[in-house]
């Protein structure tokens, strides 16, 4: 996910507060250097000190052990993790911390993590085997703004493209431009040179007939100036003797006889080979061929033609290369932007899809077409979609549970009697831990009137939010139906009225109930579907199951009877040391990682185990005893259900009154909710 | 370790207790502080403007207890009042978001301003400056 780090730092600290300035300096240099903001620096320390003082304080309990630091940094973000190998503690309610929440609670905990929260980007908890890892990273925003400048927004892959395909393509039709111009002009000049040659040719011989004849100048003037007569582009016509004086001259009479003299810009000139020249912005051809009669040189013809017949044809043939090539250009552009928009446009397809998964479109996938190379970056696209998609699906899920659980257990948490009344004659502890997935446990003990008193444990169906607020709704029920009720068996008749109309149907409780009655050390048990007591009889160190008939409250209108008629009560009078425990099937039922259940038996042997090792074990001790056991069977599995019971013993030598030695609050115990078995 | 000093100032005819903090409120200071909150408390002195001109640092002990006491106060019709932040300490409190639950002043008499106009709305009383 991320790219290489650019430097990763480890060091190790004694877990002491005074190392703190030590941890937060090192944190504090790693920052600056990575290049974060001064204020985001302050930030991180500040979440930095929070999360070592939560390590000090809470994981080792300010007792020795050892405070890992290490810090990645990568070129976006910084890693910071704090690694410990104390006491595991799941910050809590993380995610879902509000700083209303934490008012209105008026604890000062869990202000700490709500800030490492705030401050960093992500906050992660990594736990196992022992070690401990706070994984928090903060990206580092960058300082300069993010508008890129100009030339970078034009350096696209299609504007680099364009540019270097459309040199290309204009070098390339430049030179043949260039190649085909030269040929057509090369073609003309042949054309025009080979005519004036011929010319030339015809006119030496002529000369040469006019020479042996000795005919009169005015004859010689008269050859060449019908020779310029007669074709226009011949500007200049001369004739030389073998001394060098010129006989006739098409421009001048008076030059002849005089020595001839060859134009300034004409320099050397060879026999029959054209020489060019510019002339008053004209251009010439100065060419020259011997007067020649069987062998014997007679003279000289020097003739200039100017170039001007072959300009029109060349300008027309340019004309029509530059029309050519202009298409040909025109046709390229047309061609490169067609390309550009092939090559590119899966590109734009991919960062338009990017965009669309960012804000929020997780659904549609990228075609999967185009080049190799873009099928695969869709492949692969689409694949890491679906994974990110299974992975946010998984996170939403998982977070609606840990609110729906959070929710849920808070209410639960108000449910639960927080304070046992004591109960003369008994000791009385209860024991409640909720499952990762909130269950629909409830326990309760009070005093129903003087000397009376009555015992609770219920499990309603279902989980999450609706079992929670039923047993909200059936603790109350319990305790004003319990009132005025001279049984319990009357007590759930009127509960189970009222819970009829009052809860959602296919939703169900089985509860047992049970009356204690101080003065005479009776109880009377009537239990609604519910698992069956454990009845410690302490003169035959026998386990008893009682499990007095009765179909769980809140079953719907019954074939025949009424729920009254289907209630057994059982009365049983407790004699010394004996000993019972209600429980949910949160204890039976817990599984191990092969799916074996605890089950009532290992409870039955364990109970008796317990009082007979030490018949004045207390409640409590047993209570220990029955959860160690229980996590040790269930190992790192699940904990499905919530594991809630009631353990009750008499004294030996004790005949009612005496209050126990434990008081309020102690009664109880209640353990935060736990992922594994092992709380 | 860094050390906090704190100084108290509640005169008669003033309505709210004014208490200058100094130095660093973390998990070592952060007890005194709260002494010092928890005395006033129980004298019935709801209204504090608390002066953090010279707190550079205040970690997560010492916004706690701003925090766990601001339910009770607000109950008391008082109010914890926070003057002075200094940039550093400014930023982390608007990081963290709590002025949605604790008002920041520029200046002390601000705040007191603050604690004086809502007295103004009864006449009998006397508006402090």
């Amino acid at each position: 996910m991320f790219k290489r780090p650019v430097k990763e730092i480890s060091s190790e600290f004694s877990a002491e507060e005074k190392f703190l300035p030590s941890i937060q300096r090192t944190v504090r240099e790693s920052c600056i250097a990575a290049g974060m903001r001064r204020k985001e620096v302050s930030a991180v320390l500040l979440a930095t000190e929070e999360a070592a003082t939560n390590i000090i304080r809470h994981a080792y309990l300010y007792e020795k052990g050892v405070l890992r630091l290490r810090i990645v940094i990568y070129r976006k973000l910084v890693v910071i993790s704090l690694i410990d190998f104390g006491r595991s503690f799941k910050p809590d309610s993380s995610g879902t911390l509000d700083l209303q929440r934490l008012i209105e609670s008026g604890r000062k905990g869990g202000l700490g993590f709500y800030m490492i929260q705030k401050i960093m980007d992500s906050v992660e908890y990594i736990s196992s085997a022992g070690r401990n890892e706070l994984r928090m990273i903060k990206r580092i925003t960058s300082r300069p703004s993010m508008e890129r400048p100009f030339l970078r927004r034009m350096s696209t892959l299609r504007v680099k493209f364009s540019f270097w395909t459309f040199l290309i393509m204009a070098v390339i039709i430049a030179g043949s431009f260039y190649f085909i111009d030269r040929r057509t002009s090369q073609q003309l000049y042949n054309r025009l040179d080979e005519t004036a040659l011929a010319l030339t040719k015809t006119i030496s011989d002529q000369a040469a007939g006019h020479l042996l004849r000795s005919r009169s100048a005015t004859e010689f003037d008269e050859l060449v100036k019908s020779y310029i007569r007669a074709n226009t582009e011949l500007e200049q016509i001369v004739l030389i003797d073998n001394q060098g004086l010129v006989i006739a001259h098409s421009d001048d009479i008076r030059n002849i006889r005089k020595p001839y003299q060859a134009p300034p810009e004409v320099g050397t000139v060879a026999v029959g080979e054209p020489f060019r020249y510019v002339q008053g912005g004209q251009e010439l051809n100065f060419l020259t061929q011997p007067i020649v009669w069987n062998g014997r040189k007679l003279g000289n013809v020097f003739v200039i033609y100017s170039s001007e017949p072959i300009n029109e044809p060349l300008h027309k043939a340019r004309e029509r290369a530059i029309q050519l090539t202009l298409l040909l250009l025109l046709f390229g552009v047309f061609g490169i932007y067609l390309l550009s928009n092939y090559f590119v446009r899966p590109i734009g397809q991919i960062t338009r899809r990017v965009r669309a998964f960012t804000s929020g479109d997780l659904e549609s996938e990228l075609p999967l077409e185009g080049a190799e190379e873009f099928f695969e970056i869709s492949r692969a696209f689409n694949e890491m979609m679906t994974r990110l998609k299974q992975d946010r699906e998984n996170i939403v899920a998982r977070e609606k549970m840990a609110k729906e659980i959070e929710l849920a257990s808070q209410i639960q948490q108000t449910l639960m009697p927080t304070r046992l009344p004591e109960v003369p004659g008994l000791d009385l502890h209860a024991f409640y831990r909720a499952a990762s997935v909130v269950g629909g446990d409830l326990y309760d003990i009070f005093e129903i009137e003087s000397g009376r008193y009555c015992l609770a444990v219920a499990d309603v169906s279902g989980k999450g939010v609706p079992a929670s607020l039923v047993m909200s709704m059936l603790r109350t029920v319990i305790q004003i139906s319990a009132a005025d009720a001279a049984s319990p068996a009357e007590t759930l008749v009127k509960v189970n009225e009222y819970l009829f109309t009052n809860i959602p149907g296919g939703m169900f409780i089985t509860i047992m109930l049970v009356f204690y009655n101080a003065t005479g050390r009776q109880i009377e048990i009537v239990s609604a579907g519910h698992n069956p007591m454990l009845y410690y009889h302490a003169d035959t160190g026998h386990i008893d199951r009682i499990n007095p008939t009765g179909v769980p409250l809140g079953m719907p209108a019954m074939i025949e009877g009424s729920f009254g008629d289907k209630l057994e009560q059982v009365n049983l009078t407790l004699e010394d040391g004996d000993s019972f425990i209600l429980y949910t099937d949160g204890i039976t039922e817990a599984a191990n990682a092969h799916g074996e259940q605890f089950g009532l038996d290992r409870l039955t042997s364990l109970l008796k185990e317990q009082i007979s090792v030490d018949r004045d074990v207390t409640s409590r001790l047993i209570c220990d005893s029955i959860v160690a056991e229980l996590d040790d069977f269930a190992g790192f599995e699940k904990q499905a259900d919530d594991i809630t019971f009631i353990m009750a013993r008499t004294a030996f030598g004790s005949e009612s009154d005496e209050p126990p030695a434990t008081h309020g609050s102690e009664f109880i115990t209640v353990d935060e909710p736990s992922d594994t078995g092992t709380g | 370790m860094e050390s906090l000093a704190i100084s108290l100032s509640e005169g008669s005819t003033q309505v709210a207790s004014e208490v200058r903090v100094d130095g660093v409120i973390d998990t070592a200071t952060a007890s005194q502080l709260e002494e010092v909150l928890e005395s006033l408390l129980k004298r019935g002195r709801y209204k504090i403007i608390i002066d953090l001109a010279g707190v550079e640092y205040i970690s997560s002990a010492g916004w706690g207890i701003f925090i766990a006491n601001i339910r009770d106060i607000r109950a008391n019709s008082g109010d914890i009042k926070l003057a002075n932040m200094i940039p550093s300490v400014y930023e982390i409190y608007d990081l963290l978001e709590f002025d949605n639950v604790l008002r920041a002043y520029n200046s002390v008499e601000e705040a007191r301003l603050d604690f004086g106009e809502r007295i103004s709305a009864d006449p009998k009383k006397k508006v402090p400056r």
